[in-house]
């Protein structure tokens, strides 16, 4: 107070107030982020398990649950973080991975991989492209895309269900049991190659993001774009990066996720959009771009799927499930903003 | 704008290189899967609807006869081509596709479907009583147009599906062979599982006039508004596939589609057997409020609740159709019911089969005996490897069949069954071949 009096003429004070009101907790939620909630999460399934939340099966079941979420996450955060807010192209990039992926397993196993992941890449350049240099609205560019490339299967494979046993030849069968093993492989018996992969992909994105140009050029255009411009960065080029990378991590969570259901179709990765775009925002990471962190996005995929373990132990019915995640996951974004506004970053 | 060429060029690659892999050009005309298999046959002199094929066993209400009547001279022509068309028209998994329909008794119940929800439990069959049987009263019946008597022949149908599946392509592929094969004419709306868009579309085919409409409903409970607008507007309408709620009964000719309830009993029957009359069981269902949930989780309940009441159920869940996410709650309930888990029965037998087979893998519990509804290419791969212990046979052709075969004898003139089911066979190891190549 002192020091506004001491500058009476000025019409407002120098002092940001907000920082004024700053509390440890707020200090804390903004330093810990999601992973006080893991950490409570972990606590209470401890409580409501009896002792039997720490099992390796209990771990491997909530790893395995949020896998294909994480691999998409661990892309998506790019999109997020260069202030594009979200990717509605996710599903159908997952769907696409998937189905070329099986149509091309006649070119072996490592062949239909790469088709998968290539088609990611195609996709991932045709958004970036458009949003990146076109300057296309991301929402509804994406959106339209989904349409687009979703009727283009559907046309194409006539709505059927495509399986890799019905496409491989004889000389190929071996490669359609290898590929429905990938999501069935369990390294050492206990940890599915599925959560290994996607562990593995956050480790590569957290380096892309703080061990590379790309990551602070990012943030300074998820930040603000114009300053981003104008102080000499590529934002084409970035923003095509970051998409070719989504492309590139849903197309990989498509192709688990058709080796999983043993089949490709259109419909392969609904809601995936929506399920990644919560643990990302779950982890602190702004819809706005330029704010957030991988350590986090991955803290809000293990949320996602503590919270869900935790409430299938107390045994709650379904739709109590979905009252209660609802209830949590608003908690959390409201002590992300709440704590951001006390700190005066937002 | 040599960037924009090259962004269109992108996307150019990506739709010709899916049409280059699946040879695009030369195979996408609607070839439906399911094939005739002969020529047709010279047409039988007009009779009665032949006998009802495959008698259902178990706990079932006894199933009577389906169409009966003569057939109008004027119909002779198209009677004779649907019989032909009964003989020659066959599915993928070489049964019959136009089958007779199977009907079922209704047992009686004291009171109307207020009183028995209040007074009998969920685990008791009379609970559900009027959700297990299309129980409607035939007294607020509307008025329906007569039948023209004079064949189906030239008449056209229009079919309104609920939305875009690899089960409704199989679907709408089989019920336009179907049509050929009896000389209808057919057009499809798919709503996209929407349900406005599907009112839309019930409003343009009424302004089509077409002399049919059938239709699989998205929601039990909005049937009737939608059987009692085509009603209304003087065209014969026509259930298929799923169960609408008892009232919108009174404004549809016939329902056609699988007996759901019944199957799922027998799949209960089996599972209750097979665990020696003890255990606990977790359900999986579909989702909440259609037909098949009820169907699904309540029928395989009731009747265990019934038969071996020393089968306690453990939990219901309804985590939707991804196989990660069932394999979750099923991991979960593993970890949490340990050897009191003895089955899980699941509403259905691709996905959702997948994900709780893959978490009983994962666990070491491959004793946990599963049995799901359906008929997919999963379903049946999961019977063969011994991860599913049955599941019912729901034909996706058969379906569409009965329909296209109810309207034409509707069409000759004959008099029809209201409820017309599907016949009811479950599938097991034993028996897994004769359920193969899958349907869709």
């Amino acid at each position: 107070m002192s020091e506004v009096k001491k500058n009476e003429n000025t019409t407002a004070p120098k002092v940001d107030t907000r920082k004024m009101e700053i509390n440890k907790f707020s200090l804390l939620f903004n330093k810990m982020g999601i992973w006080i909630i893991v950490i409570a999460l972990m606590i209470l399934g401890m409580i409501v398990s009896k002792g039997q939340f720490f099992t390796s099966s209990n771990i491997q079941s909530i790893l395995e649950a949020v896998a294909l979420t994480g691999m998409v996450c661990s892309g998506l955060f790019y999109v997020t973080y260069s202030g594009n807010m979200t990717d509605m192209s996710v599903p159908i990039t997952m769907a696409f991975g998937g189905v070329m992926a099986i149509q091309c397993i006649n070119f072996g196993f490592i062949g239909a991989i790469l088709a998968g992941v290539l088609t990611g890449v195609v996709i991932g350049l045709i958004n970036g492209f458009m949003i990146g240099k076109m300057r296309a609205n991301a929402i509804i560019w994406t959106l339209a895309l989904n349409l687009l490339l979703s009727g283009v299967i559907r046309v194409v494979w006539q709505g059927k269900m495509l399986y890799a046993e019905k496409i491989a030849d004889e000389a190929h069968q071996n490669s359609a049991n290898l590929f429905y093993s990938i999501s069935r492989t369990y390294i050492g018996g206990i940890i599915s190659l599925m959560a290994i992969v996607m562990l593995v992909m956050f480790v590569i994105s957290w380096l892309i993001l703080t061990q590379t140009g790309f990551g602070q050029k990012l943030k300074i255009i998820g930040t603000n774009y114009e300053v981003a411009r104008f102080s000499g960065i590529d934002c084409t080029k970035q923003i095509i990066t970051a998409y070719v990378i989504n492309g590139v991590c849903s197309s990989i969570a498509g192709i688990f996720y058709a080796a999983l259901r043993k089949c490709a179709s259109y419909e392969n990765g609904t809601g995936y959009d929506f399920d990644a775009l919560t643990a990302i925002l779950l982890g602190g990471v702004a819809l706005t771009g330029g704010k957030g962190s991988m350590v986090g996005t991955f803290g809000g995929v293990l949320a996602y799927g503590l919270l869900n373990n935790c409430l299938s132990w107390i045994g709650l019915g379904t739709y109590t499930k979905y009252l209660v995640q609802g209830i949590v996951f608003l908690f959390i974004v409201w002590m992300n903003t709440y704590s951001n506004r006390k700190l005066g970053k937002a | 704008m040599m960037k924009k060429s090259l962004a269109v060029m992108l996307s150019g690659v990506l739709v010709l290189s899916a049409g280059f892999m699946t040879g695009c050009g030369s195979s996408s005309s609607a070839a439906p899967e399911a094939s005739a298999e002969s020529e047709a046959p010279a047409a039988p002199e007009a009779s009665a609807a032949p006998e009802a094929s495959a008698a259902p066993e178990a706990s079932a209400p006894a199933e009577t006869s389906a169409a009966t009547g003569e057939v109008p001279a004027a119909a002779q022509e198209s009677y004779a081509k649907l019989l032909a068309a009964e003989e020659s028209l066959m599915t993928t998994d070489n049964h019959p596709m136009m089958a007779e329909g199977l009907s079922f008794d209704i047992p009686a119940v004291d009171g109307d479907s207020a009183y028995c929800e209040e007074n009998y439990e969920e685990n008791e069959a009379a609970h559900w009583h009027y959700k297990e049987y299309i129980d409607w009263d035939t007294a607020n019946d509307a008025t329906f147009p007569e039948s023209p008597a004079d064949g189906q022949i030239g008449k056209k149908v229009i079919c309104i599906v609920h939305g875009a599946h690899a089960w409704t392509t199989c679907y709408t592929d089989a019920f336009k062979a179907a049509c050929d094969a009896v000389g209808m004419e057919v057009e499809v709306f798919d709503p996209n599982w929407d349900q406005s868009t599907q009112d839309g579309y019930i409003d343009q085919a009424i302004n089509e006039r077409p002399d049919a409409i059938a239709l699989i409903p998205l929601s039990a409970d909005h049937a009737t508004q939608q059987f009692k607008k085509i009603t209304d507007a003087g065209i014969p309408a026509f259930c298929s596939n799923t169960t609408p709620e008892a009232d919108a009964m009174n404004y549809i000719i016939a329902y056609t589609g699988p007996n759901d309830w019944y199957q799922m009993r027998k799949l209960a029957d089996m599972l209750g057997e097979k665990l020696g009359g003890k255990g606990g069981v977790a359900y999986i269902t579909h989702n909440v409020g259609g037909s098949p949930y009820y169907a699904r989780c309540y029928g395989p309940l009731t009747e265990l609740a019934e038969k071996y009441p020393d089968i306690q159920t453990l939990d219901i869940q309804s985590p939707g159709f991804e196989a990660a996410d069932v394999k979750q709650v099923v991991s979960d309930w593993i970890t949490k019911y340990g050897d009191q888990l003895n089955a899980i029965v699941l509403a259905d037998d691709s996905d959702q089969a997948i994900g709780a087979s893959e978490a009983c893998k994962a666990a070491g519990r491959t004793d946990i005996v599963i049995v799901a509804a359906g008929i997919s290419q999963q379903g049946l791969d999961l019977v063969k490897s011994g991860d599913l212990f049955g599941l019912s046979y729901q034909t996706c052709q058969g379906d569409a069949g009965l329909c296209v075969r109810t309207i034409s004898e509707w069409f000759c003139g004959i008099d029809i069954n209201r409820v017309n089911y599907l016949s009811t066979d479950v599938c097991t190891a034993d028996n897994v071949a004769d359920f193969e190549p899958c349907q869709w």
